[in-house]
């Protein structure tokens, strides 16, 4: 089985987000990133797989900026087997189909009987990347995946739906699966495992390099951010402040008023 | 703006309140609006739609399309989308709608927007970022546009109106993926629903020892429920039937007090309705306190110990 999981690199869940001067974006200096929250439980559950089927390949691919290496190493170090690194600043700007176009060219390279990816990027919270993609790759796809078996001569995967209630589906090879957080629990990389991935590969490619150039960044994109904001403060809260032991009064007082205690 | 497409969705055997919202939506673009009903038996939804600010209403009706079925979505959206002629494709953002909607934005090669919660003529999209952190306004480039519309963002269209139904033919023979069956969730050991007092923490919470040390205790105090967001629920910290939101429970009780929680719309979705709701988070800018009525900016360590003490205390 050979296994392709795209992991995108984002701000840190705790980063302070800072909108750029221009507006178009946050500032991205001086903050930390990480692996995409959801794209943790893809890699983990590409590497069970893999655990269960020594046979099997499991390649990461990445498109971003210099800072990616760092998440591709964590994920090497988790156990991946060896990595593609798009990086060429002729992908800026791409909206989600142009990141579609270059996961497919990378996916075509690979050849992989298995695409695992996120439901949705903590960033841009899209969710579009990984069934633009299946449509590319004219394969099948599920979204918000919950539960992978494998059944027959494919998968059978439960999608999660409101309220807890799941859906079925039952998908033939070569397939795609972009997953849910809580699919699994995600292992830590071992030190062992970190000292292998400095020997694992990373390959480095250009939009060019893909036959892609002219074909993704900002100019071929159908869609741009024009403006990101904080959010309009609503009427919202009354905040209220003091010292801890001030502010417990005030919650004491309001919880009594409201004939709970 | 030219015509629009909505893509209607049956739950529990009629329209859903969020395809009645995608006319509402549709009305701030502006433009005629078609929209298809997709389904095993559903002509008569689909005429009762017509009238209901659905406009003409295209009718894929096939056994195949009982259960969603993503490529047989995918076949009867381009197929209305030809029959239609639309330049804007309204999608709501369920978990059929975020599953189809980008599929078929890329088969037009169309300009994808996802979740918008509000628009205006231009087209001009408004849509949360950061998980609610940030808000963005998103432009098509010119060409085709697919929008999936965030549920409950808008008011459901209430009105009746003139409208015609089609049936649209489409060929079904070669689905890949298979529906195999639905699960209902199953019953809770927790039932939150019924919980007058709930005090939910959030990934802020830090360490699964912290629920049995911080938050349960003032649940307890004040005679409550405990619940959690949902990667509370992911790391193992709590079981799922602890989990509030669009994926977990939906709660009303009287009061609801979420500590280190941040205010993601998928989790809003599971407390807003509730009768008084206190944040405690140490970030001012978190969007929890939109809904909140009253907000705490601190350290929840500091803070929810000493309210259990003066809650027991009060209690006497
Ligand atoms: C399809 C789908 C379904 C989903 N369903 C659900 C659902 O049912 N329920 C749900 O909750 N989420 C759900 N989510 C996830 C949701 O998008 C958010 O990721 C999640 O709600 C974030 O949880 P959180 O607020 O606990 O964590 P975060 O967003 O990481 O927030 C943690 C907060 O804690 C604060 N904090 C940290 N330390 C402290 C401290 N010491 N004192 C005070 N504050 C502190 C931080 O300032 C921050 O605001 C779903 C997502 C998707 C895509
Ligand atoms: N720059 C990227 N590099 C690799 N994978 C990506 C990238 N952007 C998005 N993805 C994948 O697509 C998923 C959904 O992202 P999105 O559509 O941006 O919400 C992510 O969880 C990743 O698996």
């Amino acid at each position: 089985m050979k296994i392709l999981v795209c992991l995108k690199q984002v701000p840190h869940q705790d980063a302070r987000l800072d909108v750029n001067a221009d507006g178009s974006w946050i500032k991205e200096d001086g903050i930390k990133f990480e692996i995409n929250s959801y794209d943790t439980f893809a890699l983990e559950e590409a590497l069970r797989i893999k655990d269960a089927d020594s046979g099997s390949e499991v390649v990461v691919a990445s498109i971003g900026p210099d800072r990616v290496t760092q998440a591709l190493r964590t994920a090497l170090g988790m156990g991946a087997d060896r990595a593609v690194h798009v990086k060429d600043a002729a992908v800026e700007g791409s909206d989600s189909l142009g990141i579609a176009r270059v996961l497919a060219a990378v996916a075509k390279e690979v050849g992989p009987d298995l695409v695992l990816m996120g439901l949705m990027s903590d960033d841009s919270n899209a969710s579009a990347v990984p069934p633009m993609l299946a449509e590319l790759l004219g394969i099948p796809h599920a979204t918000a995946v919950v539960k992978v078996d494998r059944e027959g001569s494919g998968y059978r995967v439960e999608r999660e739906l409101e309220g807890g209630a799941l859906e079925v589906v039952d998908l033939p090879l070569p397939c795609l699966l972009a997953v849910q957080t809580g699919l699994n629990q995600v292992r830590y990389a071992s030190l062992k495992g970190i000292m292998a991935a400095k020997k694992k590969p990373i390959d480095v490619k250009t939009a060019e390099d893909l036959g892609l150039a002219g074909a993704v960044g900002a100019a071929a994109a159908k869609v741009r951010i024009q403006k990101i904001y904080q959010p309009p403060k609503g009427d919202g809260a009354e905040m209220i402040s003091g010292s801890p032991d001030e502010v417990v009064a005030k919650l004491v007082g309001k919880i009594k008023e409201l004939g709970l205690l | 703006m030219g015509s629009i497409l909505l893509v209607a969705e049956i739950q529990k055997g009629a329209i859903r309140e969020a395809s009645r919202e995608l006319v509402t939506f549709a009305q701030k673009l502006g433009g005629d609006v078609h929209s298809l009903v997709i389904g095993s038996g559903v002509e008569s939804l689909a005429a009762d739609f017509a009238k209901k600010g659905g406009g003409k209403v295209y009718v894929c009706d096939d056994p195949a399309l009982a259960g969603y079925n993503v490529d047989g979505w995918a076949k009867a959206i381009r197929a209305a989308a030809d029959a239609s002629g639309a330049d804007v494709i309204l999608i709501s953002n369920t978990p059929s709608g975020w599953d189809v909607a980008p599929r078929v934005a890329a088969g037009l090669e169309a300009a994808f927007v996802s979740d918008a919660f509000d628009a205006k003529e231009g087209p001009v999209f408004t849509r949360r970022v950061f998980n609610g952190k940030l808000d963005a306004e998103v432009v098509p480039a010119g060409g085709k546009v697919v929008a999936t519309v965030q549920p409950g963002a808008v008011a459901a269209f209430e009105g009746s109106t003139e409208g015609s139904t089609e049936k649209l033919s489409v060929d079904l023979s070669t689905l890949r993926a298979k529906f195999v069956e639905t699960k209902v969730a199953e019953a809770k050991g927790v039932d939150l629903t019924k919980a007058e007092i709930i005090v939910s923490g959030g990934r802020g919470v830090g360490a699964p020892e912290k629920f049995p040390e911080v938050v349960k205790p003032l649940a307890d105090a004040l005679g409550g429920a405990m619940g959690a967001s949902r990667p509370v629920v992911d790391a193992g910290w709590l079981p799922h039937e602890y989990q509030v939101g669009s994926s977990g429970q939906v709660v009303t009780p009287k009061l609801y007090i979420a500590c280190g929680i941040s205010g993601a719309i998928q989790h809003l979705v599971g407390m807003k309705g509730s009768n008084f709701i206190i944040a405690i988070n140490k970030d001012a800018d978190a969007p929890i306190f939109e809904v909140a009525q009253l907000g705490v900016v601190g350290d929840l360590f500091e803070i929810v110990p000493k309210l259990t003490e003066a809650v027991k205390a009060a209690k006497g």
